[in-house]
């Protein structure tokens, strides 16, 4: 083991055995000497780029200040009134940015009887794990069986699936530790969410997994290159965006947060900047839940002309739009409304198109996996 | 085990009433209506001031029909001192009710579509009240609470342009309400959340005392301004909207109607507008005796009950207000129900805190 600086020595004591010194278990010293390559310092400039630049920390936030705008101006175009229009160079694209700042200067309140390690943890586990989430999705291919992801697996779909479906969970922890009666209520409608909609998003995933043979989403966007899914899939498709948008909380399907009836739902205690990364979070989900959309069904990068990432951020621009749309032309349903959508709908609807996939696949052997 | 939530006053859409609500899970089983949260005395304001100061202070007991209200009170004070107003005063007086009367249910509309999130119909409905708000600022110079229907007659003969301007807005509001009618109510979701949501039968809304819109949501075939005519209003033709369902769309259903007929109302009134006088002198001082008048106003039946005493301020005055009445179909519906419409109930019987508290 040979440190790039000495570790200092600890000083023998007289009448007792010296010390020796610490040895670091095994996975750390393979850390230490991996570290003095040359190999680690490309890993350590790729895997920065891709934490901070993209799909990291500055895509993130230019996405969410846009994603914010958009929508606002969406709705404001919608409802016939103007929208953001005073802070920023043009248009007032800078909102996001007020809103921020505003939010910093905010006070983060406590409730007296709340069990205030959950109640902090809870926006801070949220947004961590919609960043997570980020983390498998491949972006577009940079060789031969590589790709732009900073963790690449062979399942990227079902980590992805996994980690969605803990959301439900960190909103009940939110709900519990706020010790208020909306948020408990809020909770319990997280929980009855995940029931509607968590089998009918599986079913239709199954549905692309058959007809691309893999869990992988490179390799599933890889056999999209000669049609996308949503031809084979259109029932599929419709299923899973609508139980991704029962998933990510938008608004006709935001009955865990309906501010008409609940406050904010689990949410209702927070303030300051741990609302702030609640909505974040939010506005994360819709990006990964367009991401998701575009590589399961919409061919993901494939496109003539243009960078493959462009074709990616294209289609899940136009996306993220049809996510926030549904805000301004619905109202919101009920519980039981969108559990009984959930159960005798989406999921025929999802078992048909499995169906309908296994007889392309197997039956009829129109698409070759 | 239901826990007891108290839905109200610091909740985004409960206005000034607390309503306890005993939850088990998501379903209410019990409600309790808390009023008087900004009760401002105003029947006991009516004693202490001179019968024609009062009118402004009326208008304040539902500032969204201001208005009809003035008309009731006013109404009750002719009636004590038997005094006929001029024939034009009348006609007057049945446009700024009417518009009034617009503008209360484009207002109702909105908050019923806001209780499902459905923002888009909330703005378009205010946008168009903007409108009416327009013109009623044209007639009487303010915006909200007008206090153009006088003791007499009305304060002010309507202004040079009015009658182009009104046919020009009322013309777009009667394309327009189509409009709301392929936006809101034949959206499907919002059907879903409306239709079979608080039904009121035929029985339970009389015998709870359920006024206007609501009542004739539920198949009473009522309404004060064809049953008991006043004013100008047994010389103008209109339909009564009567809805057989009693439920919560019924009820938005029944004001979309009525904002249609309202502009029937205004458009006739506007063109058989006789000459004359607009205000007829009024004695100085309430004479003995009491009386008790009722009208239709936005929100249902008002009625207004004075008792004068030979000096120019009332003895007793009593407001019979429409939501207070209403309130009484929001306790008994809001049980075994789910807590998502809670808030679909509330506004769609129309209940404005502002006239429970008066």
């Amino acid at each position: 083991m040979n440190l790039p600086i000495s570790l200092p020595t600890l000083p023998n004591i007289p009448g007792l055995p010296p010390i020796p010194l610490p040895v670091l278990p095994p996975p750390f010293d393979v850390l230490i000497e991996f570290m003095q390559t040359s190999e680690f310092m490309e890993f350590a400039v790729e895997l920065s780029l891709k934490l901070l630049v993209f799909p990291g920390l500055a895509f993130i936030m230019l996405y969410a200040m846009l994603a914010v705008w958009g929508e606002r101006k969406l709705h404001a175009r919608i409802h016939l009134r103007i929208g953001p229009y005073h802070v920023g160079p043009i248009f007032g694209l800078f909102q996001l940015v007020a809103d921020g700042i505003k939010l910093l200067g905010k006070e983060i309140v406590t409730p007296e009887r709340s069990h205030k390690f959950f109640y902090h943890l809870a926006p801070v586990l949220i947004m961590s794990l919609s960043m997570i989430t980020l983390a498998f999705i491949p972006f577009f291919p940079v060789g031969p069986g590589e790709y732009w992801t900073i963790y690449y697996s062979e399942y990227s779909l079902l980590i992805i699936l996994a980690l969605f479906s803990l959301r439900p969970f960190i909103m009940i922890m939110a709900g519990w530790a706020s010790n208020n009666k909306y948020t408990m209520m809020g909770a319990m409608r997280a929980a009855f969410q995940l029931l509607a909609y968590e089998v009918p998003l599986m079913l239709s995933m199954a549905s692309v997994v058959i007809l691309a043979g893999s869990f992988d989403l490179a390799k599933i966007v890889e056999s999209q290159a000669n049609m996308w899914f949503i031809v084979p899939c259109f029932l599929g498709f419709i299923v899973f965006f609508i139980s991704t948008m029962a998933e990510i909380c938008r608004r006709p399907l935001d009955i865990i947060v309906a501010e008409q009836e609940i406050v904010f739902g689990p949410w209702t205690e927070y303030t300051g900047m741990e609302y702030g990364l609640i909505m974040m979070s939010e506005y994360v989900d819709v990006a990964i839940a367009s991401f998701l959309t575009s590589i399961l069904f919409l061919g993901g990068w494939h496109g003539p002309g243009l960078h493959p990432l462009v074709w990616l951020l294209i289609k899940m621009g136009i996306l993220s739009m049809f996510f926030m749309i549904g805000r301004s032309t619905w109202p919101r349903l009920r519980i039981d409304q969108l559990l009984d959508a959930g159960w005798r709908k989406l999921i025929p609807l999802a078992l048909v198109q499995v169906f309908i996939a296994i007889v392309l696949v197997y039956v009829l052997k129109v698409i070759v996996v | 085990m239901p826990i007891r939530v108290a839905w109200g006053i610091q909740h985004p859409m409960s206005g000034h009433l607390t309503l306890y609500l005993d939850v088990d899970g998501d379903i209410v089983l019990n409600t309790e209506a808390d009023v008087g949260y900004t009760h401002r005395g105003l029947e006991k304001i009516a004693e202490y001031r001179n019968f024609i100061q009062y009118v402004p202070v009326i208008e304040r007991a539902c500032d969204f029909d201001a208005s009809n209200f003035a008309l009731g009170y006013v109404r009750a004070v002719e009636a004590l001192m038997g005094i006929e107003v001029p024939e034009r005063a009348k006609y007057l007086r049945v446009i700024a009710a009417e518009l009034s009367r617009i503008m209360s249910h484009l207002y109702a509309q909105a908050l019923l579509s806001m209780t499902g999130g459905f923002e888009t119909m909330t703005v378009w409905s205010a946008n168009d009240r903007e409108l009416i708000l327009d013109l009623l600022e044209r007639l009487s110079g303010a915006r909200v609470t007008h206090t153009y229907i006088i003791p007499g007659g009305v304060r002010a003969d309507i202004p040079k342009g009015f009658k182009e301007k009104a046919y020009d807005v009322l013309n777009y509001l009667e394309r327009r309400i189509w409009d709301y009618y392929k936006m809101l109510f034949q959206n499907k979701t919002f059907q879903d959340r409306t239709m079979g949501v608080g039904v009121l039968s035929k029985q339970d809304a009389i015998e709870l005392g359920i006024t206007g819109p609501n009542l004739r949501a539920s198949g009473v075939d009522f309404d004060v301004r064809r049953d008991d005519p006043y004013e100008a209003y047994d010389k103008l033709d209109f339909e009564v909207v009567v809805e057989k369902e009693g439920d919560s769309y019924a009820r938005a259903l029944v004001r979309f109607y009525e904002i249609a007929q309202s502009i029937k109302i205004i458009k006739q009134a506007l063109k058989d507008l006789p000459e004359g006088p607009i205000r007829c002198k009024t004695p100085p001082m309430l004479p003995r005796g009491e009386t008790y008048t009722r009208i239709e106003s936005g929100r249902g039946e008002l009625g207004v009950y004075i008792v004068g005493s030979g000096t120019n301020k009332p003895y007793r005055l009593k407001i019979s207000a429409p939501s207070f009445r209403n309130l009484a179909g929001l306790v008994y519906l809001c049980r075994d129900i789910p807590m998502g419409d809670i808030p679909v109930i509330y506004y769609s019987l129309d209940i404005l805190l502002l006239d429970v508290d008066r």
